[in-house]
């Protein structure tokens, strides 16, 4: 009888590949190599590391091909981490914790052309969505690479290279290219996505702003650093299950504060984009300043690292 | 047809002439991961379904952690889930509502307490089931507030065996 409720899908690294300079593939299996839950094209995952740290990564493989999860991690030698652990220290037959899928996107009938811009290894996330776009002949659509020169998971994009899909823009070469004539003409039946560099999601953003926010879609590596309200006043959070009371600070997030009170919440990008510390909540004015939860999520959940209080007291489902 | 056998029981409703019949299984070993549709699965008394989660002895469900002898299956109404699509909205398989039995013809809300037989089992209800956050993480479906009140019934296994798609449920007097 197990004391703690189980929090993750509980997987085995079944294959861990080199997929060019720096990067690995990992293919994550269920134990029994059941049927693992779905996800849409370009969903990712939090990996819960032994050593406690929680990161998010794309999916890489198809949806159709639904008993293995693969993602591809770039080793960053000065970033906060978690690729250094998977590169250095996870082997094959390692059990790792990881959380249903998010994010994605879901079918639209209306859309009849894609174009994905990505900034290296933001290549990630497009990668299933090729996949699925090229199996379902759903819509049209096309990547454009750009890389300082060496094209990461080259092996894996090749044909789609070779296929005119794939665009690859070396800056090294050419500069950057202009986003602008990348995505072309919006319009309601064309969606466009990117995912990469903070300095070339921001362009992006820049380039789409005109464009209904439905058909624009922007994946980042990092959150953008949480925004509080510099009329933000202290609150008390009630932990309705423990009966605790912890204080907010004005300006304080309520994860800092959770975590400084010893509460256990899981986090990943804290910055209120991937979902990974969605807590319930039961009483009180949530101010809720995220960019992943549905107006119906809301009125019962909220994320706790970007989330504040309209009021002196809100009570938490934890 | 009610007024003849005395108003408000709800022995007599359970004593009425229902007869009802399998049309899905499911089961899956771990929490999160996909129902997976069978034509049969093997019950076996006093522990639970062979290969499911919540079978006693060798838990890995979402809710293992809070111990309940009387979980060893679970059943579901066919007609919620068409009750689901007229008065919510809602498009629901049966391989996502992740009860174990899927029953046509069955008031499974009139159960608790009772003993019926489901194929050649024979089981006791030991509590309504009630919905929980969890399915609307793993569906994305906002189910939780129609499926109050109809979300199927747990039960324990005095009598093991095999149960199949299209099985007899019927009263056990």
């Amino acid at each position: 009888m197990k004391a703690r409720p189980i929090t993750t899908v509980k997987t085995i690294v079944a294959g861990i590949e080199e997929a060019g300079a720096g990067i690995k593939l990992f293919t994550l299996i269920d134990p029994d190599h059941w049927e693992l839950p779905p996800f849409r094209p370009g969903a990712h995952i939090d990996l819960h590391l032994q050593t406690g740290l929680v990161r998010t990564y794309s999916l890489c493989n198809a949806p159709a091909d639904n008993k293995r999860y693969v993602i591809a991690v770039k080793r960053e030698a000065e970033g906060r981490g978690g690729s250094r652990a998977l590169h250095d220290d996870v082997r094959v037959g390692d059990v790792i914790g990881v959380s249903l899928p998010r994010g994605g996107l879901g079918p639209d009938a209306n859309i009849t052309r894609h174009v994905f811009v990505a900034g290296g290894i933001g290549v990630t996330p497009f990668l299933s969505m090729a996949r699925h776009l090229e199996v379902t002949e759903q819509a049209d659509f096309t990547l454009h690479l750009i890389v300082r020169e060496e094209i990461p998971l080259a092996a894996h994009l090749a044909s789609l290279i070779d296929q005119g899909r794939v665009v690859v823009h070396r800056t090294s070469r050419i500069g950057r290219p202009d986003l602008a004539q990348l995505v072309g003409e919006g319009g309601s039946q064309t969606l466009v996505a990117c995912c990469g560099p903070e300095s070339m999601t921001s362009d992006f953003e820049r380039v789409t702003a005109a464009w209904p926010s439905a058909n624009v879609h922007v994946e980042r590596f990092v959150a953008p650093p949480p925004v509080i309200d510099p009329d933000a006043k202290p609150f008390t959070l009630a932990l309705a299950r423990t009966g605790t009371e912890i204080q907010v600070r004005a300006g304080q997030t309520m994860l800092a504060a959770l975590q400084e009170g010893g509460i256990d919440v899981a986090t990943s990008c804290c910055g209120g984009i991937c979902g990974a510390c969605k807590v319930g909540w039961l009483e009180g004015k949530p101010v809720h300043r995220d960019r992943i939860l549905s107006p119906y999520e809301r009125e019962r959940y909220l994320m706790v690292c970007v989330a504040g209080s309209d009021a002196e007291r809100l009570v938490l489902d934890l | 047809m009610l007024d003849t056998i005395g108003a408000g029981s709800a022995q007599s409703a359970a004593q009425l002439g229902w007869t009802g019949v399998v049309r899905f299984l499911h089961f899956t070993p771990r929490a999160f991961l996909p129902m997976r549709s069978a034509e049969q699965i093997n019950l076996v008394a006093g522990r639970g379904i062979e290969g499911d989660r919540y079978m006693i002895g060798n838990e890995e469900g979402f809710y293992s952690h809070k111990p309940e002898e009387g979980r060893q299956v679970t059943l579901f109404e066919l007609e919620t889930l068409a009750a689901l699509k007229r008065d919510a909205g809602i498009e629901l398989g049966p391989e996502e509502h992740r009860r174990n039995v899927t029953v046509e013809g069955v008031p499974l809300n009139h159960l608790v307490g009772r003993r019926f037989w489901l194929g050649e089992t024979l089981l006791e209800a030991t509590r309504l089931s009630v919905p929980c956050r969890h399915i609307e993480e793993i569906t994305g479906k906002a189910i939780f507030d129609p499926l109050i009140n109809r979300s199927g019934l747990n039960c324990r296994i005095l009598q093991g065996g095999i149960v199949r798609v299209g099985d007899i449920v019927r009263n056990a007097a």
